[in-house]
């Protein structure tokens, strides 16, 4: 078993015997069998490793090391076994290679303690010898194998810079770069593996003037992110990535003064426009030939537009049913869309009103296990979104707290006066008192939600 | 302090590399080398669970401590890995032969164009994990300014509300109902199992049907060729069939040569059906030209019944120029032979028998067979009724069927009176069954009154082995239908003679 998944495996033994111990006394047989088989898999793993460590670092699980991912596999037991070491204020546990069955029951049923402060008062009086347990004091620190941000920023910027260059080059009729092109999705890959939300909160940056390579680079990004949710494989998330990335190449055969015009389309313009779909199949089978990424790319950009019912354009049989790719592509599409200001669209959605509107659209538009699966991973008020709070601070969406879509994470940024401050987080899911009053556009304050991020 | 099995390693594995650089991957001097190094994964990782390299500019690290060092750029292992941007490698346990030789032929591969952390993640490796960093280079860090509009956003907001009709205060449930994430596993699973294929091919289709580009009706050309070497057949002939509507170019001219047709005898050996199936349907766009190589295909064949799906397929497309076929008549190889002359049997030409003529009294008893069937598909009863004393029982009984199957009553007495000879009685009894077969086929209302006599036959001598001919009669007597036929063999039930009795019992049983 490779050790992602010697990880997720664990987390679901352990799920299964905080459960049973939370329901039985612990010398139920239902409790000694899921002790029995926690113990058995921790000393397989630890034939191989000198020792188990979990750590929790902001809504992640670190299995020695190696992030364990939310998707919609083992969903259930990864947010319980998180939501719990959260609560509890746990850092991090380490397993040594003496524990037994007794000792992991007793462990595991101190974590029927709901107070953080009683968890860790009955964590250190009962001394357990082969299980050790750090505790968060004051801010979260980033582990040391996690100092990955400037890596994520990089690459990021790296990858807006090679699809700036390869749509130029079209747009020139140059000779593109394809290797690098392919590079920036396996890049970005790892990043998203390690850290979802760092790069997810890059794609809050929004470019008015470069908006058809940053949307492009947005949606590559988007669309990783839900492939990996959905517990897609890793060629698999490369080609939706390249997919994503190459979605609407065919737009560099329209007329730039057409999108480029401000204000609204004629419906002939419009016609037009519309054509980047099918164009978009000639770019990319000039730039990737006929390999399989470059099939699958071609039919995204063919599809991109094609809708969950059937409609859309260009115009097909509806018995003709977009493939899982192009239905991934098409919400990203339409939320980072939505969500970017563009010449004939100066003051774009909300996040929390454009993820509303794909919720909306669900069935009609877009797939509905799809549309959920997005907004189970950005939430209902998305990275960067501006808030006003009860108490009449402004805050901005820092991250999501997993499985609780109404309570994301924030920082205050401005104060009551609405006066710039470097204000606390505060995470909603354990500070209930604090409510959002209303999602407002980061404009008004003349807040640039991507400064905080980048 | 570094063990002595961790230099070891890197010193295998750097000779290793160089090795395979020399003679390339599977040369033996190569495989001298890499065998030994996996032995020495296999038991580092054994032991330790994982072996962890950081990548420098020209030297290798392992636990802090230099175990490789090459600073001339050209040759140094470590610089190739830095400048394509790897900074950590990690074999772990579980790393198996061929990903370790994937891995050594990646980094052993010296191209200017070659990007090796590219190609590292090209290759998807499960065991071995790598952290690659982009180069800090010319990238910009710019975020661009947001643009102030002087508009009211609160009322931007309740507009946009408004016009969507959201309610911010819907609760919304994210969890996934277990048909939603059994269908969803499904559609996955499809993606990993299924090819793109066909959906490009359908995407291309549908381009070609708004716009004919010669870039796309060339793409299709490119899949068409994958398709038939994947055995794709189905979706070769939806190439096939799209392309002719936009191009005069015979789209199958690439494939109308010796060499790929002998090459489809792994297809007509397929162990599908369904391969089989959608290959004949296929073939329906070959032109005339390529029959020759079908006709010597057709001798790699294996199952009968294929061989006859194959044979109608080439001869529908040689229907209305059959001179292909023709002009192999006087083909030395007899299998070849075999084949022509089925397919003329089974393009009905009017001169078939004119065309056969030369070759009846060939030597291979299988041409003659060949030659009675494609006879009878031309309903040529007179010419067939010569092999009727062909030295090979098989080709005399297979005669008999034919005739029996298209008729040729003239040959009615010559049967009878073969039959009432003595010597009748020596041959085998599937031939003798074919006689009867072929009498009553043949016979008009005389038929009955012959058979009766052979059944009840009075005989002072050699009954037993009359005993056959009864049989015979009776059975053809029960093949008859008619009440006169029927009364016979009930009168039969009741003769003394016991071999009546029996023919006349078992045949009417078997009616």
């Amino acid at each position: 078993m490779r050790i992602y998944e010697s990880g997720k495996h664990l987390i679901s033994l352990f799920y299964a015997l905080m459960k049973a111990v939370q329901v039985y006394d612990v010398n139920n047989d239902v409790v000694q069998k899921a002790a029995k088989k926690l113990v058995f898999f921790i000393k397989t793993i630890l034939n191989v490793y000198s020792h188990i460590e979990l750590v929790r670092y902001r809504d992640y699980i670190f299995f020695n090391k190696q992030r364990l991912r939310f998707e919609i596999d083992g969903y259930a037991s990864l947010q319980f076994v998180h939501d719990k070491l959260k609560k509890l204020g746990v850092k991090s546990l380490t397993i040594m290679p003496g524990i037994d069955k007794e000792e992991i029951i007793l462990f595991t049923s101190v974590f029927k303690e709901e107070e953080k402060d009683k968890f860790k008062k009955h964590i250190t009086s009962k001394k357990f010898y082969n299980v050790n347990t750090e505790f968060i004091v004051g801010e979260e620190e980033t582990p040391d194998f996690l100092q990955n941000g400037q890596r994520i920023k990089r690459t990021y910027f790296k990858a807006l810079k090679v699809t700036r260059n390869l749509m130029q080059n079209l747009w020139a009729n140059q000779p593109v770069d394809v290797k690098n092109s392919k590079r920036v999705v396996y890049s970005l890959l790892d990043s998203l593996s390690q850290d979802e939300f760092g790069l997810l909160a890059l794609t809050t940056i929004k470019n008015f003037d470069e908006y058809t390579y940053n949307h492009s680079l947005n949606v590559g990004i988007l669309s990783m992110a839900i492939g990996q949710r959905i517990g897609l494989s890793r060629k698999e998330l490369a080609e939706l990535g390249a997919s994503g990335l190459l979605h609407d190449i065919g737009k560099v055969r329209i007329p730039k003064e057409l999108i480029y015009k401000p204000g609204k389309l004629s419906d002939d313009e419009w016609e037009i426009l519309k054509h980047h779909s099918d164009f978009g199949v000639k770019e990319i089978l000039k730039t990737r030939g006929l390999d399989e990424a470059g099939l699958i790319a071609m039919t995204v950009s063919y599809q991109h537009h094609w809708n969950f019912d059937g409609s859309g354009y260009p115009v097909h049989e509806n018995r003709e049913k977009p493939i899982l790719f192009s239905k991934i592509v098409r919400i990203a599409d339409s939320y980072d869309a939505m969500t970017t200001p563009r010449v004939y669209q100066p003051i774009p959605y909300l996040p929390c009103l454009a993820v509303r509107v794909l919720w909306n659209l669900k069935g009609a538009f877009f797939d509905p296990t799809l549309a959920k699966v997005f907004v189970q991973l950005l939430g209902l008020y998305p990275i960067g979104s501006c808030l006003e709070l009860s108490g009449g601070e402004i805050a901005l969406v820092l991250r999501q707290n997993e499985g609780h879509p109404a309570s994301p994470i924030l920082k205050i940024v401005l104060d009551q006066e609405k006066k710039n401050i470097d204000g606390e987080i505060i995470d909603l899911l354990l500070d209930p008192k604090v409510e959002i009053k209303r999602p407002i556009y980061a404009q008004k304050y003349d807040i640039n939600p991507a400064t905080y991020f980048v | 302090m570094i063990s002595d099995g961790i230099k070891d390693i890197i010193l295998s594995l750097m000779k290793t590399v160089k090795a395979i650089q020399m003679y390339g991957i599977a040369h033996p001097s190569s495989k001298n080398f890499y065998d030994p190094l996996y032995q020495k994964f296999s038991s580092f990782l054994r032991k330790n669970g994982v072996l962890d390299f950081q990548i420098e500019k020209f030297s290798i690290v392992y636990a802090n401590s230099i175990v490789y060092e090459e600073k001339e750029k050209d040759i140094s292992l470590a610089f190739r890995l830095f400048r394509d941007g790897i900074r950590n490698i990690s074999f772990n346990q579980g790393l198996g032969f061929d990903e370790l030789l994937l891995f050594l032929e990646t980094i052993s591969r010296v191209t200017k164009e070659q990007d090796i952390a590219l190609s590292l993640w090209e290759n998807n490796f499960i065991h071995i994990s790598f952290y690659v960093v982009e180069e800090e280079g010319e990238i910009s860090y710019r975020i661009p300014e947001i643009k102030l509009e002087k508009v009211d956003y609160e009322a931007k907001i309740d507009e946009l509300i408004k016009r969507e009709k959201i309610d911010l205060d819907e609760r919304i449930d994210i969890n996934l109902t277990a048909k939603e994430f059994n269908n969803l596993k499904s559609e996955i699973s499809n993606v990993e199992k299924m090819s793109i294929i066909p959906v490009a091919i359908t995407t291309l289709i549908n381009f070609l049907k708004a716009e004919k580009s010669q870039e796309i009706i060339d793409s299709l050309a490119q899949l068409l060729e994958q398709c038939v070497d994947n055995k794709d057949f189905y979706n070769a002939r939806r190439i096939v069939h799209t392309l002719q509507q936009y191009t005069d170019v015979n789209p199958i001219k690439n494939f109308e040569n010796e060499t790929t047709i002998i090459g489809f005898s792994n297809v007509i050996n397929t162990s599908s059906d369904n391969v089989f199936n959608e290959f004949i349907a296929f073939l329906r766009f070959f032109s005339t030209k390529s029959v020759p190589y079908f006709i010597r295909l057709m001798t790699h064949i294996k199952r009968k019944d294929r061989l006859s799906v194959l044979r109608n397929r080439i001869a529908s497309n040689t229907q209305d120029d059959p001179s292909p076929v023709l002009n192999l008549l006087d083909s030395k190889d007899t299998v070849i032979i075999i084949n022509v002359i089925a397919l003329i049997g089974l393009l009905k030409l009017k001169d078939t028998a004119t065309l056969l003529q030369p070759l009846m009294n060939h030597t291979d008893p299988f041409v003659r067979v060949e030659i009675v069937t494609a006879l009878e598909k031309a309903e040529k009863a007179s010419i067939i009724a010569r092999f009727i004393d062909d030295e090979e029982s098989f080709v005399r009984i297979k005669t008999l069927q034919a005739l029996t199957r298209v008729k040729y009553p003239t040959i009615y007495y010559n049967l009878l009176n073969r039959i009432k000879r003595k010597y009748f009685r020596d041959l085998e009894f599937a031939e003798q069954k074919e006689y009867f077969n072929c009498l009553v086929a043949n016979g008009g209302k005389e038929v009955i009154g012959h058979l009766k006599k052979i059944l009840f036959k009075w005989l002072l001598f050699g009954r037993k082995n009359y005993v056959i001919m009864r049989k015979l009669a009776a059975i053809s007597l029960a093949n008859i239908t008619t009440e006169e036929a029927s009364k016979i063999l009930q009168r039969g039930l009741k003769k003394r003679n016991k071999d009546i009795k029996m023919a006349c019992t078992m045949a009417l049983r078997q009616k």
